[in-house]
């Protein structure tokens, strides 16, 4: 048989308006990224809304976020691994995909944002083992590749790589690792995961940020918006080809994890602000909240979207049966945690940082709040990483056997001799 | 380390010894692969290690012991606002307008008389920025100082943020150009250290040229002049201090025994190496 021809099912795609006039969008934001890009790296970070006494802003945000949307990849590792709930299988490679793509996505924003991009490994040779940055760096290091490795046997093993039969051979041999790469990643990520929230959490300047329920409500949300950005991955391309590419079953039972760990956090949360804000607080942290108050949007962003959109009204969606079975309200429910997740990042990021350091022991210079609002190449690099992303996911999810059950995946190990895949006929294609 | 047969991989009929082999061979593999990286990280370390390099040249306090403790001291008292410290800083250490290492606030006192604030950085003991970076590009000298190795910052800004008192500063452009000509030149001193390139952090550094070359000369900070960081020099009323804080003689140590000082922020343990007399009308602690 040969292999070489492609199946209808790679081709077709490319034919479809919808999914072309989909590319062409998100190829748009990615010029204007590319374009955002080169004006970084040619000007300096002038160009962004940043400051001395704002230096971090959208793209540490994006770059958090994009860390905790992956997230689901260690965990569901781990499930399908560690814990042999091999029902998840599908469902696990699509959260190591999107783990990926959110890792990649983060090295983009941080290769943007730092001052000196050619000094990159810099953590590695130089290191100072007393900053949580540079355990984040080490982890997010060791982690990528963790996940590149967990995703190569499903690229070695896509149409493409199907004309050398070694390809799939070596992809298998990487495959038989996977436990012991899953021990690995579910280490890494508890550690980066919570650290990038003590990255916050130990700077005792700031009043809001210093705090051990950082690390805590970090890697809790980060659980959730992993699970749940998989899940509405795994939905939408279900919807869109008209079956189910991972069993609804196991997306339930996803939604009840991702939905157990969102509990977690907003419990975290809820004592949180009762501690440093209702039942007691300190002066610092009282004349922060009040001087975010009046000058920002803080409140509202942080109830209505951190609580409540990004909580409670998931949490609703997660753990009543009805909208847990029905698609859309749990497409729903998933946006609504990614939401949470993102806005918990971007107001802690800022928050933090807008309350001004009161250094001097006169009175005159008390709270004058610093400014912060992203520029148009700031604006323009975010979306160009997030339209990476998407376009990652939807190339991957078409030419890559993501949601398919798996052919090289089988615990006895004498059957692995390179086999011609057949691949099942096309789906026709729901636009 | 032979680990495979050695047969074509692609033979169905080889495919059970391989595989049997195989992950048992690969564990192997992978941890002699590690042990092997550990020992060559170990013996490539002293080599590539600046701070190695660093620790062993003699007119650097950066990493070994020092008899000495640079502190300074402001005094609030004295100051009359003129500024001096900070152009004077600005043109020996070449820092643009918008990126001043000593700043200045006309300040009040919570019983509404005014004063003077200035503020370099503040050299803490314990200092949060050196703490963070993940490069450690920023590092505490055994003398004191706090400084910044401008070759390995990478840009973070994480120092920035968790400086409590602002002192770090962002090269956010390239100041090599024309309309960011230091206009404080010649008349308030002249360049003693290389512009910083843009992605760095800088702030200041107590003129760590002078006080390295102090070290060389066998001159006192402080005392001589030439060695006596550009703002203390300047001040025209002699609100600056600048000495040995284990130098029992010096005259920063009989100042901090002797008179009421107090430092910026005590209570976040910060342990700043400049000390402040207090302005009529405030409380000092």
């Amino acid at each position: 048989m040969t292999t070489a021809t492609l199946t209808p099912r790679a081709q077709q795609p490319l034919r479809q308006p919808p999914f072309l006039i989909w590319l062409g969008f998100l190829g748009i934001l990615l010029v204007w990224g590319l374009i955002s890009g080169i004006m970084v790296f040619g000007q300096g970070l002038g160009v962004t809304g940043l400051t001395d006494q704002v230096p971090w802003g959208l793209w540490i945000a994006l770059d958090l976020s994009a860390i905790s949307l992956g997230a689901g990849a260690f965990i569901f590792s781990a499930i399908v691994y560690l814990l042999k709930i091999e029902r998840f299988q599908v469902f696990a490679r699509a959260a190591v995909l999107v783990g990926f793509l959110g890792y990649t996505s983060a090295m983009l924003a941080l290769a943007l944002d730092i001052g000196r991009p050619d000094r990159f490994y810099f953590p590695v040779i130089y290191p100072n083992v007393h900053s949580v940055l540079w355990e984040i760096t080490m982890c997010v290091i060791f982690y990528f590749a963790v996940l590149a490795a967990e995703l190569a046997p499903v690229v070695l093993g896509s149409q493409f790589f199907s004309r050398w039969p070694q390809a799939k051979q070596i992809g298998h041999t990487i495959h038989r690792f996977t436990p012991i790469l899953a021990v690995f990643g579910l280490g890494l990520s508890l550690l980066h995961q919570s650290s990038l929230g003590a990255t916050y959490g130990v700077v005792a300047a700031r009043p809001l940020w210093f705090k051990p329920s950082l690390p805590v409500m970090f890697i809790l949300s980060a659980v959730a918006g992993g699970t749940a950005a998989t899940i509405l991955g795994s939905l939408i391309v279900s919807r869109l080809r008209g079956k189910y590419v991972v069993d609804r079953k196991v997306i339930s039972q996803a939604a009840i994890i991702g939905g157990s760990s969102l509990a977690l956090y907003l419990y975290i949360k809820i004592w949180d602000w009762a501690t440093t804000q209702y039942y007691a607080g300190t002066a610092a942290v009282e004349e922060g909240i009040s001087l975010l108050q009046a000058t920002t949007p803080y409140g509202f962003t942080y109830w209505t979207f951190e609580v409540l959109l990004g909580g409670l009204i998931p949490l609703i969606i997660f753990f009543w049966a009805r909208s847990r079975k029905d698609d859309f309200a749990l497409m729903l429910g998933c946006l609504l945690t990614i939401v949470g997740v993102v806005f918990l990042r971007w107001n802690v990021t800022v928050s933090g940082l807008i309350v001004p350091l009161d250094w001097s022991p006169g009175e005159a210079f008390l709270f004058a709040r610093n400014f912060y609002a992203p520029t148009l190449p700031e604006l323009g690099a975010f979306f160009g990483i997030i339209a990476y992303a998407l376009a990652g996911f939807t190339l991957a999810v078409t030419f890559l056997p993501i949601y398919e059950e798996d052919h090289s995946d089988h615990h006895d190990d004498a059957d692995h001799a390179p086999v011609e895949v057949v691949r099942p006929p096309a789906e026709p294609a729901t636009g | 380390m032979i680990m495979k047969p050695e047969k074509p991989l692609d033979n169905p009929a080889n495919d059970e010894l391989v595989t049997d082999i195989d992950r048992r061979a690969a564990l192997k593999l992978m941890t002699a692969a590690g042990i092997a990286t550990a020992v060559a990280a170990t013996l490539t370390v002293p080599f590539n290690n600046e701070q190695a390099v660093k620790a062993s040249a003699p007119q650097d306090a950066a990493r070994g012991d020092s008899p000495h403790n640079w502190i300074m001291i402001i005094d609030l008292q004295k100051c009359i606002g003129c500024q001096y410290c900070i152009f004077a800083c600005q043109a020996v250490n070449d820092v643009a307008d918008d990126m001043q290492w000593n700043v200045y606030l006309p300040e009040v006192t919570a019983t509404g008389e005014t004063f003077h604030m200035t503020r370099p950085c503040l050299h803490c003991r314990s200092a949060p920025c050196t703490d963070v970076c993940p490069t450690s590009a920023t590092y505490q000298r055994a003398d004191g100082l706090v400084i910044m190795d401008y070759d390995r910052c990478i840009g973070c800004r994480y120092c920035q943020v968790a400086c409590p008192y602002d002192v770090r500063r962002f090269n956010w452009t390239n100041r090599r150009n024309e309309e960011r000509v230091n206009t404080l030149q010649p008349e308030w001193g002249s360049p003693e250290i290389e512009r910083r390139a843009r992605g760095v952090i800088e702030k200041c550094s107590f003129c760590v040229q002078r006080i390295d070359r102090a070290y060389q000369t066998g001159q006192t900070p402080g005392e001589d002049r030439g060695v006596t960081p550009a703002c203390v020099n300047i001040c025209p009323v002699g609100a600056r201090k600048f000495g040995d804080l284990n130098d029992e003689t010096s005259e920063v140590a009989r100042i901090v025994a002797n008179t009421p000082t107090f430092r910026l922020r005590e209570e976040l343990g910060t342990e700043p190496n400049v000390y402040y007399v207090p302005a009529e009308g405030m409380i000092a602690t």
